[in-house]
């Protein structure tokens, strides 16, 4: 009977718990609702808006065609029989005008033939002189053609048996396609992050290695000292570790001014330096001590011992890691643009803030193919590493 | 000569691993120690190049006191005391010949050596060394692509670069099968023969019979026996080893 009893109170104990314990998280969710105040009726009022910005930034702006100018012109003799006549072409892009010859102030129609559909064409005159006299810009239509009357002013009349002519400068699509500018810029700032990351990771990897060894156990806690250091260090490192690079970031802009890489520099070395440290000094403490015994035993000094038995088990772990690290950096230092770290993050942002929506998907594009392609880098040569 | 007094070890946990320990070795003994694992074998070698520290106790080698030598005496004193481990401690990584010179680092200039640039002299002594052991031809190979046999070899070789007046091996065959324990403790035997005063701790009562000049037996970190290979019949041996001496004299079959 008493058995029964403990055994039911127990029960009613644990479903108390869960009760008490579900009101909680009820409670807590609430509360975050109440502070938060998700509005998700705006994030299906704005679907139209994030089409349009979807649209921009998956078409991101990469080629320019350089276009090709055509001309092509007829001579006109002003007045008549002041000068020859062109030869009338029959085919190609040509340009003809009727009457082949005109007196001042008559009018002649000029037709543009076979110059391509819809190209833009500006019609000017060409002075005997080789000066140039602006007639109008227009539009050819679907057949390639155009047709326009222009009127016949004293200034074009023949001089020395040179007559003027009508040229027609047509801007032909379909050149060569060469790098958008804001292609241009994405790559430059690119370089600008990638270099960022590899100095700011062989930076702090020369930082990370000593303080790695003080804050490895097997290294350093030996005796009272040797644990006071190995203590100090190791709070060090995870005292910085434990500060996101985005606000290490922003505390170096603030210092030595946005939009420097040098910021960037500053914020990532010390986040490599702590990261690296930790990392690094897990892997002193797995060696194998075998060999530093034995190495010991030969009457090696302490600075021998690490270069002959620690270091060459440590090495392929280092580089490892290392390598790791900057792929690392790099994404890190996209983001760490935003702050005011330069880079390919800068370029993001502020094309973002000018609502340029396809450059900004020129740099989110270059983002994704080097992240993507120095992770496979760092892959393979990790692999070769073991 | 080696005179160790009182020694005790007690680790930090409180494991007293040897108790009041005294004996003298003379040299160009070949002392054998046996005893139970955990009986104190390792400990007892450590203490002697202070690999591990004593708790109490002295150890005088040729009248220098290796208990209370500084760090830096300490190296000069292990320089010329080989060491051969169960484990061979290799370092894996590295190749034969850069195992086999770490050897010299206490007689190698400190910065040069910290550059890997070794003198002509001390790669031929390597070399030979290798020859010595029968494997000159594994020279540039990892370490770890050696078998246990050729891996023990190196450690041999490794312990001769240091011209060694005092060989300790901590169970330098327990890795090996019993044909290449042979070959390897042939090795110890001739190295004896050329004066090197060598202690070795061994598991198997037919190898003590075979290469030791005195036995010093362990039970429990307390020295239970000093005498001669053959004062050690049957009895004696269970004494020594406890209600299992009959399974390790099977496996030492
Ligand atoms: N670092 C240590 N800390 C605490 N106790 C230890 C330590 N090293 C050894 N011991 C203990 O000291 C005693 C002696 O150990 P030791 O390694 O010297 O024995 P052994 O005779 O070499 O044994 P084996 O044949 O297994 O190698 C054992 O009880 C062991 O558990
Ligand atoms: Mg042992």
């Amino acid at each position: 009977m008493m058995m029964k009893n403990a055994d039911h109170l127990m029960r009613l104990r644990r479903v108390f718990t869960q009760v008490i314990g579900i009101v909680v998280i009820a409670l807590a969710l609430y509360a975050s609702v109440q502070v938060t105040q998700p509005d998700f009726v705006k994030l299906v009022i704005a679907a139209p808006k994030a089409r349009q910005v979807l649209r921009e930034l998956l078409a991101p702006d990469l080629f320019t065609r350089e276009s090709e100018v055509m001309t092509v012109g007829v001579a006109l003799p002003v007045p008549c029989d002041s000068a020859p006549e062109d030869q009338k072409a029959i085919t190609g892009p040509r340009l003809e005008v009727a009457p082949g010859c005109a007196a001042e102030r008559e009018t002649v129609l000029v037709r543009g033939r076979e110059l391509g559909k819809g190209v833009p064409v500006a019609l000017r005159w060409r002075l005997p002189d080789g000066n140039t006299l602006g007639i109008q810009r227009l539009v050819t239509d679907a057949k390639g053609n155009f047709e326009v009357r222009v009127q016949v002013r004293p200034i074009v009349a023949t001089k020395g048996g040179q007559p003027a002519r009508i040229e027609a400068e047509v801007t032909l699509p379909g050149g060569r396609l060469a790098p958008s500018q804001a292609l241009r810029d994405v790559i430059d700032a690119m370089f600008v992050t990638v270099f960022m990351a590899l100095l700011a990771t062989t930076l702090g990897t020369f930082l990370a290695v000593p303080l790695s060894f003080l804050a490895a156990s097997n290294i350093t806690r030996r005796g009272r000292l040797g644990a006071l250091v190995y203590y100090l260090v190791r709070t060090f490192l995870n005292l910085i570790r434990s500060y996101e690079p985005l606000v290490m970031a922003t505390i170096f802009a603030l210092i030595v001014g946005f939009g420097s890489p040098f910021a960037g520099i500053l914020a990532l070395v010390v986040v490599t330096t702590a990261s690296l440290g930790k990392m690094f000094s897990e892997s002193i403490e797995s060696i194998d001590t075998g060999p530093i015994e034995a190495i010991s035993a030969t009457g090696a000094n302490r600075a021998q011992v690490i270069m002959y038995g620690v270091v060459p088990q440590i090495l392929p772990d280092f580089l490892s890691f290392t390598i790791y690290h900057w792929d690392i950096n790099v994404r890190i230092s996209t983001i760490i643009g935003f702050v005011g770290g330069g880079g390919i993050g800068d370029y993001l942002s502020k094309r973002i803030n000018a609502f340029e929506y396809s450059k900004a998907g020129t740099a989110l594009l270059a983002i994704i193919l080097v992240v993507w392609a120095l992770d496979f880098l760092s892959a393979q040569i990790r692999k070769k590493l073991v | 000569m080696l005179r160790v007094e009182h020694l005790t070890k007690v680790y930090p946990n409180g494991t007293v691993a040897l108790r009041d320990i005294s004996f003298e070795v003379s040299d160009g003994e070949f002392l054998v120690v046996i005893g139970l694992s955990g009986s104190g074998k390792s400990t007892l070698l450590r203490c002697i190049n202070r690999l591990i520290e004593p708790t109490s106790g002295k150890i005088y080698w040729n009248d220098i006191d290796i208990t209370n030598a500084s760090p830096s005496e300490v190296r000069r004193i292990r320089r010329q005391i080989g060491m051969i481990f169960q484990q061979f401690n290799l370092v894996k990584r590295s190749s034969v010949l850069t195992n086999v010179l770490s050897g010299r680092l206490g007689y190698a200039n400190p910065w040069l050596s910290l550059l890997g640039v070794w003198p002509a002299e001390d790669r031929q002594k390597a070399l030979r060394a290798l020859e010595r052991v029968g494997i000159a031809d594994k020279a540039n190979q990892r370490a770890d692509t050696l078998s246990g046999g050729q891996q023990q070899r190196v450690g041999i070789a490794r312990a001769l670069m240091q011209d060694p007046r005092l060989l300790l091996a901590d169970e330098p065959v327990a890795s090996l099968d019993p044909v290449l324990a042979h070959s390897i403790l042939q090795y110890l035997e001739q190295l004896n023969k050329e004066g090197v005063t060598i202690i070795c701790s061994l598991h198997f009562l037919d190898l003590v019979h075979r290469y030791a000049t005195r036995v010093i037996g362990l039970k429990d970190g307390v020295k239970v026996f000093d005498g001669l290979p053959t004062e050690i019949d049957r009895a004696r041996f269970k004494e020594i080893y406890g209600e299992e001496a009959q399974e390790v004299r099977a496996a030492s079959l």
